[in-house]
C-alpha cells in the first residue's frame, strides 16, 4: 500500500496527465492527432483521470483493514534496485501474519519517466509530421497493386453516378481515389484523361520532377491515430506560364488525370488546368471507414 | 541542429503524443476496472463461472473478446488484476493474447480494409485465438513463480480482509494506473524513436522483401513490433503496405496484437522479463509458422472452392 505522500503524489500527476488531455481537446489540437471518434474518448478521460486525481490527493489514505502483518515490498526504486522492508504501522492494513509483496516505482522515477517525455513533447511537436517523416509514411509512393481480393467492379456509369461535378464540368474526385486507381488497371482505364478536381495540402515533388515542374497534392488517412496514418498524394504537372502554389497551402487543383510509369512503377499524374487557394478543413484526416 | 535531427525531434514527438492521447484513456479505462476488480470482486470468483477442465476453461476464457472487447492496451491491467484475485494465469493469458484479435471490432476492421474478404478474417481471428489457447495450454503446469512477477501473484493461503470501499477501489485504480501508465509510457518513447529513426517501410530493403518468400513473414512480424499499431487499424496499414503475399500479411496483423514494443513494457508489469522473451520467440515461430500455413490453405484449397 502507498504512503499518504505518495498517494498524493501520484494523484498529482494523475491530475496532470488529466489536464493535458484535456488541453489537447479543448484546444482543438487533437484533430491533428486522433480520429473524430476518440476525441469524446480524450475528453471523458481526462475528466476521469483529473477525478482520479482529486479523489487520491484528498483521500490519500486507506482505510485500514483487519490487517496487521509484516509487509514484504519489493520495489525497484528510484535508485534502480530491490529491497524488502517493513513499513510504520500508518502503512499497515490489517490483521494477518504473513508477508505481503507489493510492486511499484517511486513516485521520482515515474515523473522522471512520464512527465518529461510528455513535456519535451509538447514542446517540440508542430502538430504534423515533416516532410521525411510523411515520405515514410508513403507520400511518395506508388499504391499496391490490387492482387488480394479485389473489389467489386467500377464502371464509367458508377462514376458518373457517384462522383459530384464542379462549374467547369470536372470531377470533383478524392484525392484517395485518383491515387488507388494507380494499383487497379480496371479502375485506372475508367480514369485516364479524365477531367478531376482534387482538394488537398501542396508538397514539394520529388519524383520524375528533374524539368522542375511539378509538385505533390496529397491528403492523410488514418483510422485511430496519427500513428497509423497514410499519405496518399498525386504529382502535378504545371504549364510553363502557371503560378505554383506554396508547400503547405491548401488548394483545388483541376486538370486532366492521367497515369505514368517510372521505375516500373505506375503513378497518378494531374497535368494542371487551375489551381486555387481553399480552406483548411476542420480535419485533414480522410477517414478509412 | 541539424535538419535530420530537427524533422526526427519533431516527428518523434508527434508520434509519441499521437499514440499516448490514443493510448492514456483506453489504460485509465482499464486500469479503473482493474481497481474496482480487485475491490469487489470476491477471490476465486471465476471458478465458479470457468469450466473445470483446465483446457476447456482457457478455450473459454479465449473467445471472452467477443463478449469482452478490449484493446491491447487495456487488457493488460485488467488481466493483472484479475490474476491476483484467482484467474488461473493461462486463462489470463489466453484472454490477454486473443481478446485484441478476437473480438467484433478488429473483424469488422479487417473485413472492410481487405475488401469484404471471409478468408482474411476468418484467418486472422482463428489463428490469434488458436494461439493465445495455445500458449495458455503451454504454461498450463508451470509453476507460477517462474513467470508472474511477485506483485502480480494471487494472494494466497489465507483469507485477507482488505476492505471493500470505494477509498479502496480508488487506492488500487490509481496504484496500478502509475505502473502500468509508466511502461506505456515507456513503451511509446521507445515505439516513437523506431519509428523516426530506424524503421523506414519506404526503404528498398523493405520494398525488396515483397518477392521473398523466406524473409517476407519475420519482416513484418518484426514491423508490426516496432510499429506498435492498435489491433483495431493495423489491417489498414497490411492491406496497404506492399505488395506482400497473404501470409506475411496475416503475420502481420496476429503478431502485433501480441507483442510489439509498447506491450513489451506492458507485459512486464504482469510478467518477469524472461517469460516475455520466451513468450516473444514463441510467438514469433507459432504466427509465422500458422501465417504460411494459411497462405498454403487459401492457394490450394479455398481458392479453387470458390464460384
Amino acid at each position: 500500500m502507498m504512503s499518504a505522500l505518495h498517494t498524493r503524489l501520484f494523484g498529482l500527476l494523475a491530475l496532470c496527465w488529466g489536464c493535458a488531455l484535456i488541453y489537447f481537446y479543448h484546444s482543438q489540437r487533437i484533430q491533428d492527432y486522433l480520429a473524430k471518434d476518440f476525441h469524446t474518448l480524450v475528453l471523458a478521460g481526462g475528466i476521469g483521470i483529473i477525478v482520479l486525481g482529486l479523489y487520491s490527493l484528498i483521500n490519500p489514505q486507506e482505510k485500514k483493514s483487519s490487517c496487521d502483518h509484516e509487509h514484504k515490498h519489493d520495489h525497484d526504486d528510484d535508485k534502480g534496485h530491490s529491497h524488502d522492508h517493513d513499513h510504520g504501522e500508518e502503512e499497515h492494513c490489517g490483521d494477518c501474519d504473513h508477508e505481503h509483496e507489493h510492486e511499484g516505482h517511486g513516485p521520482v522515477a515515474t515523473y522522471l519517466l512520464t512527465l518529461v517525455p510528455l513535456i519535451v513533447a509538447m514542446n517540440y511537436t508542430q502538430d504534423k509530421l515533416s516532410n521525411r517523416g510523411m515520405a515514410k509514411k508513403g507520400l511518395y509512393e506508388a499504391p499496391a497493386l490490387n492482387g488480394l481480393d479485389a473489389p467489386a467492379a467500377f464502371t464509367r456509369e458508377d462514376l458518373e453516378k457517384r462522383v459530384p461535378k464542379n462549374e467547369e464540368g470536372e470531377f470533383q474526385l478524392q484525392l484517395f481515389a485518383a491515387y488507388w486507381a494507380a494499383g487497379d488497371r480496371e479502375v485506372q482505364s475508367i480514369y485516364e484523361g479524365l477531367p478531376v478536381e482534387l482538394e488537398g495540402r501542396v508538397a514539394p515533388e520529388k519524383i520524375g520532377n528533374e524539368a522542375g515542374d511539378r509538385m505533390r497534392i496529397f491528403r492523410k488517412i488514418m483510422s485511430c491515430c496519427a500513428a497509423d496514418a497514410q499519405f496518399v498524394g498525386v504529382s502535378m504537372e504545371f504549364p510553363d506560364d502557371a503560378k505554383r502554389p506554396a508547400v503547405d497551402e491548401w488548394v483545388k487543383a483541376s486538370g486532366i488525370l492521367t497515369f505514368e510509369t517510372i521505375d516500373n512503377k505506375i503513378l497518378p499524374l494531374l497535368n494542371v488546368r487551375a489551381v486555387v487557394p481553399t480552406e483548411e478543413p476542420y480535419s485533414e484526416f480522410l477517414l478509412r471507414q | 541542429m541539424t535538419d535530420i535531427t530537427r524533422d526526427q525531434l519533431q516527428d518523434g514527438s508527434y508520434e509519441f503524443l499521437a499514440i499516448f492521447l490514443e493510448g492514456l484513456p483506453f489504460i485509465f479505462l482499464g486500469t479503473l476496472v482493474s481497481g474496482f476488480l480487485g475491490t469487489y470482486l470476491p477471490r476465486n470468483a471465476f471458478e465458479k463461472v470457468l469450466p473445470k477442465n483446465p483446457i476447456l476453461a482457457i478455450m473459454a476464457s479465449g473467445l471472452l473478446g467477443a463478449v469482452f472487447p478490449v484493446c491491447e492496451c487495456a487488457v493488460v491491467p485488467v488481466i493483472r488484476r484479475l490474476v491476483k484475485n484467482g484467474l488461473p494465469v493461462s486463462c489470463a493469458l489466453a484472454y490477454m493474447l486473443a481478446a485484441p484479435i478476437f473480438n467484433p471490432v478488429t473483424a469488422i476492421s479487417t473485413f472492410k480494409a481487405f475488401n469484404d474478404s471471409y478468408f482474411v478474417v476468418g484467418a486472422r481471428l482463428g489463428m490469434g485465438y488458436l494461439i493465445a489457447v495455445l500458449v495458455g495450454i503451454a504454461i498450463l503446469r508451470v509453476a507460477h513463480g517462474r513467470f508472474l512477477k511477485p506483485s502480480a501473484q494471487a494472494e494466497s493461503g489465507h483469507e485477507h480482509h482488505h476492505p471493500r470501499n470505494l477509498n479502496s477501489a480508488m487506492n488500487n485504480s490509481l496504484r496500478d494506473f502509475m505502473d502500468v501508465g509508466l511502461y506505456f509510457t515507456i513503451g511509446v518513447i521507445l515505439t516513437s524513436l523506431l519509428k523516426t529513426t530506424w524503421i523506414d517501410p519506404t526503404t528498398d530493403f523493405w520494398k525488396g522483401l515483397t518477392d521473398n518468400s523466406i524473409l517476407a513473414t519475420p519482416a513484418m512480424m518484426g514491423l508490426a513490433f516496432f510499429l506498435s499499431l492498435c489491433s483495431t487499424s493495423d489491417a489498414f496499414i497490411a492491406a496497404n503496405i506492399g505488395n506482400f503475399s497473404y501470409a506475411p500479411k496475416l503475420a502481420f496483423m496476429v503478431f502485433g496484437p501480441m507483442m510489439d514494443a509498447k506491450l513489451l513494457f506492458l507485459y512486464s508489469t504482469v510478467f518477469r522479463w524472461k517469460f516475455i522473451i520466451i513468450l516473444l520467440a514463441a510467438l514469433f515461430v507459432l504466427t509465422g509458422g500458422l501465417s504460411i500455413l494459411a497462405e498454403t490453405v487459401y492457394e490450394n484449397y479455398w481458392e479453387s472452392a470458390q464460384p
